[in-house]
This record gives structure tokens, sequence and C-alpha cells, in this order.
């Protein structure tokens, strides 16, 4: 494994890492703007774990804001009532999170397509409502305040301003890595051929559920890292942060920007994540708008912004030689895929 | 010869309909059996009940001196039992070269994997290897079957189930394909499902007949052409 890490050292990530804390140090100057970049940085982080299931595995997970939701309360309730350190509390309450992912989605990993999709949008709607019902953990409705931001160990402050901005960045960036490596090893590998035939798989000898399982398991945990490190950078969580609609726009930034390729997703964040924001008085208008999207993507642009782009670029003969060497995601044609 | 493979008693239905009724079927280390009957007789299922596809009522499956009822298919393959399909299956979306090497990780994962030499040499015998960029669906249905045998072979399989193997092609892609065939025995055992006789003639050392499910007749190609019950209830009807 050591192998495929050290291959995520590329230039192309080291030059993305420095773009990023670039444009976090830019922006630090205003409140308002750095916010919505960490904000973005999250969704970065969480549209590359939603790739890897949804992108390379062809698995719909609906359930992941659900299972982000659950570390997210489990941090905060580890930092908050226990008093423990961010640091031990939330790897704690990502690999409990992931758990009991694999745990809800075993029933459907023998399910594809569709199928997937509908069981997860169940476990979404269970875990929503089980935020909502367990009043004594989440506070039901009203949601938990006055979160504290991670402490920095050994030093007793906190992150805060620009510290936690560059946190988040980081983070966003060690997800891509890691989604990198992942799509140059054998597992990534295997994945896309789940996606692309799965009786084709297990015909040469690829354990379509044992490596399903695994690629939940590893989704989840990019969905709980990134619920710990929102709840604490908005100081705030409340079921609604975890709901159904929070997993659509996840995907919706991996689709928006191509599935199953690896700057598709950040191409989808760094575009559809700041939208909220920006319509913030206008907030029905908001899911409308996401609506329209989804429709929009799926008719027109099935490749999505970047797949659809790289497919041009392919087509020219200088590049080609260079780009068919980056492997993992799909030629994308604009063919129609069903997922 | 070894019993390669020994199938007991196998019995499927869907409903009502009988898609295998009590078969048997030995094949030996080294020997060609090809297996024939009119369309919806159970050839398939036959396969894909060996495979792990199909879950059996009730039989027993030993291959290469293991018990292998009931295990699913990437374990079957893990064993050494290759199978390819009827409708060609290959990731149409991937290059050729994706393909082959999504089909080597099995052996990547044993240490066991194909020297340079022998994939050189596989698919410089099987003309693939001008085509390695190519994106597989863009391949013709010939190539495309030489693809799906070219990945089962990376597994180095010791038994390959092949479900009608030249289905689909061109009269002369078919004696291209008969001789790749008659070459494959050099390098493992071949189970071939075929419903046009001249093909399992060629082919096969022995032959099963299968007809709604059950097996009539099993013996050499010359037997089963002589064979009453064969001629009457397939050889001599519109689908031979």
């Amino acid at each position: 494994m050591r192998r495929y890490l050290r291959s995520a050292i590329t230039p192309q990530l080291l030059l993305l890492l420095a773009a990023a804390i670039a444009l976090a140090v830019v922006v630090s100057g205003n409140r308002f703007f750095a916010f919505v970049l960490g904000i973005t940085m999250i969704s970065i982080l969480w549209a590359a774990g939603m790739n890897l299931l949804t992108g390379y595995t062809g698995l719909v997970s609906l359930a992941f804001a659900g299972i982000a939701g659950i570390s997210a309360y489990g941090t905060v309730g580890l930092v908050m009532r226990c008093g423990w350190s961010f640091w031990l509390a939330m790897p704690v309450a990502v690999l409990g999170a992931a758990v009991v992912g694999v745990l809800l989605g075993l029933p459907s990993l023998r399910l594809k397509g569709f199928y997937f999709a509908l069981s997860s949008l169940v476990i979404q709607t269970v875990l929503s409502l089980g935020f909502v019902y367990f009043i004594g953990l989440t506070n039901g409705d009203t949601g938990i305040s006055q979160i504290p931001p991670p402490d920095i160990p050994l030093t007793g402050v906190s992150f805060h301003g620009i510290g936690f901005d560059l946190l988040l960045t980081f983070a966003a960036w060690l997800s891509l890595a890691a989604t990198w490596a992942i799509a140059h090893s054998p597992f990534g590998r295997r994945l896309v051929a789940i996606r692309e035939d799965e009786v084709l798989a297990e015909a040469i000898g690829i354990d379509v559920i044992r490596n399903k399982m695994l690629v939940f398991f590893v989704g989840s945990l990019y969905a709980g890292v990134g619920g710990a490190l929102y709840a604490t950078y908005v100081g705030f969580a409340s079921p609604r942060s975890f709901d159904l609609l929070s997993s659509l726009s996840i995907w919706l930034m991996v689709a928006f920007g191509g599935r199953g390729t690896f700057m598709g997703p950040v191409v989808g964040a760094l575009i559809l994540a700041p939208v909220p924001f920006m319509l913030q008085q206008y907030d029905t208008l908001k899911d409308v708008i996401y609506g329209a999207l989804i429709i929009a993507v799926i008719v027109l642009m099935p490749g999505g912004v970047y797949g659809t782009l790289l497919a041009y670029v392919r087509r020219l003969p200088s590049l080609k030689r260079y780009l068919s060497k980056q492997r993992g995601g799909v030629p994308n044609d604009g063919s129609v895929r069903r997922s | 010869m070894t019993d390669l493979f020994v199938a007991r008693d196998l019995c499927k239905r869907f409903g009502g309909l009988q898609a295998l009724r009590n078969v048997d079927v030995v094949q030996r280390a080294g020997e060609t059996l090809g297996m024939i009957g009119p369309n919806g007789s159970g050839k398939t299922s036959f396969v894909n009940a060996v495979t792990g596809e199909l879950a059996l009522d009730s039989g027993t499956i030993d291959f290469a001196g293991r018990d292998i009822t009931g295990v699913r298919p990437h374990k079957v393959a893990r064993a050494g039992l290759a199978r390819t399909f009827q409708a060609v299956r290959i990731f149409a979306r991937l290059s050729v070269r994706d393909n082959l090497q999504t089909a080597m990780l099995v052996l990547d994962d044993a240490a066991n994997s194909l020297e340079a030499e022998e994939r050189v040499e596989l698919l410089h015998w099987l003309k693939l290897d001008h085509r390695l960029d190519a994106v597989a669906g863009s391949l013709t249905l010939f190539e495309q079957r030489r693809l799906e045998l070219a990945m089962r072979l990376m597994m180095r399989p010791q038994l390959i189930m092949l479900d009608e193997p030249v289905g689909g092609l061109a009269p002369g892609e078919i004696r291209a394909m008969m001789q790749i065939l008659n070459e494959l025995k050099a390098r493992c055992s071949i189970f071939v499902i075929e419903h046009t006789m001249r093909v399992i003639r060629e082919l096969a050392d022995r032959v099963v007949v299968l007809i709604t499910g059950e097996k009539i007749a099993d013996g050499p190609p010359v037997d089963i052409l002589k064979d009453q019950r064969v001629i009457e209830q397939y050889l001599g009807t519109a689908h031979a």
C-alpha cells in the first residue's frame, strides 16, 4: 500500500495543495469569504468520498450525509460531554460511523444501481429520524450550538480563523491524495470493474461483495471526517445539516463535475458549494436551482462539466498520449451511465 | 486420466420449468468436452450452476479434487475454473489494456502473475497486441471474443468453459476461431457449449447431449451422430 501512497505525492497534487493554501490566505481578510471557502473545502472532502462510491464503484449512496451526521454527533458528544480532545473524539466517532454505515449497508450490498440508491435512501431517512428522535444525544430539531472548534493539542488554544481554514484545506487535500492513491491501486481497479460489470468482475475472480463493503467503509470514513469538521467549523449541528438534501447536494457536486474522474468532484464542489451562500435570502430558490441542476446534468452532461471537457481534450492527439496513461476514470464520451 | 470435473445429479427448477434434471457430467483432465442441445435445453444453466452464478436445488460439483458446490463465482474462478459468456462480456468502456490488467489482478494477489514474456506471447497468439489502446467496446465481435479468451488465460485456468464461442461470427472468423480453440487445448482443458454439431465434431473428444434439462447421450462425436435418440430429438430437427 505504501507504494500507492507514495504515488499520491505527484506534482499535480502538490500544485493543488499550493493553490488551495494560497486561496485560503488570499480570502482570509474577509471572514464571510473565508467561511464559504472553509465549507467548500469540507465539500471537496465529501465529494471525494462520494466519488469513490458513485464515480468509481457505481454506488449512489444517499445515506452519505447521515453517516457524516453520526460522526458529527459522536464527536460533539465526546468533546462536549466527556471532555475528550477533538483529535481523540474524531477518529473514534469516524470509525464508529463507518462501522454503523457498513452494518446498515450490509443488506443492500448485493443490490446494484437504482436499487442500491433506493435502499440507501431508506437508511438516510431512518438516520434523519434518529437524529430528531434521540433528543438526549442530538438535542433534536433545536440542534447543538456553541460547539467548540478543535483544540491544538498540548497548547490550550483552539483552531480559529485562518488556522482552521488551513486545517480544512489540508484535510480536503489529504482526501484527494487518498482518492488518487486508491484510484491507482489494484483496489481502485476492482472498484471500476465492479462499476462496469459485476457479473464479469466475479467471473475474473473479484469478490464483489467484499470490495463493495470495503469501499463503503472507506467512503464512510470520508463522510465521517467531513461531518466532525463541519460541526466544529460551523459550531452548530442539527438534523437539517445531515439530511437527504445534503446527501443529494454532495452527489450533485460529483455528478456535476464528472463521476469517476479525479478532478471532476473538485470542480463540482468549487462551483456548487458556494451557491447556497450566494442565495441565502432566497432559501426556496436554492432548492429549485438544485433540482434544476440535477435534471440538467443528467440530461445534458452525463459525463459532468469536467468529464465532458476531458472528453474534448482527449480528442486532441498531442494530449491523448499523456492522458491515456492516467487511468482510473472512464473515457467520458457522454454515454449515459446507469448508476 | 484423472477426473478434472465431476458434476453429480444436478437439479434446478425455475418455477414450473425443470432446467436441469439429474444431470451427471464428468470431464477428465486434458479432455475437450462438448455439450450440445437445442435452445432452452439447459446448457447455459448447467455452466451457471457449475460456476456458482446459479444456486442448485440439489447435486454436487467437484473440481480438481475440491467440492465447489454452492461456492461463489469469484472463488470458482480463483480455483482455476474460468468461463466465458454466451453474449460476449468485456469492460466495454475501458481500454483493452485495462481489461487485461483487471483480469490479472487475481494472480497479482497470489504473486503468481504471468511473466512479461508469457503475456506478450499470449497477446501475440490472439492477435491483440496491436489493439491494446483501443476502447474494448470498439473492437469487432471476433476481437472481443479473443479479448475475453485472453482475459481468462491471464488467470491461468485449469479448465475453461466456453459458452458458444463462435456465436455471431462470420464464416471466415469461425474457421479462425476453431483454429484458436484447437491451439487452446495445449494450454488448458476445454468445456464447450455449442448448438452447431459441426463445431463440436471438430473440437470435442466427447459430447454430452442435453434436451429439456436431461442428459440423453454421452460419448464420442461419431457415436453421438449415430445415436437414434439424438437424431430423433435433436439432429433430425431444424435446430442442428
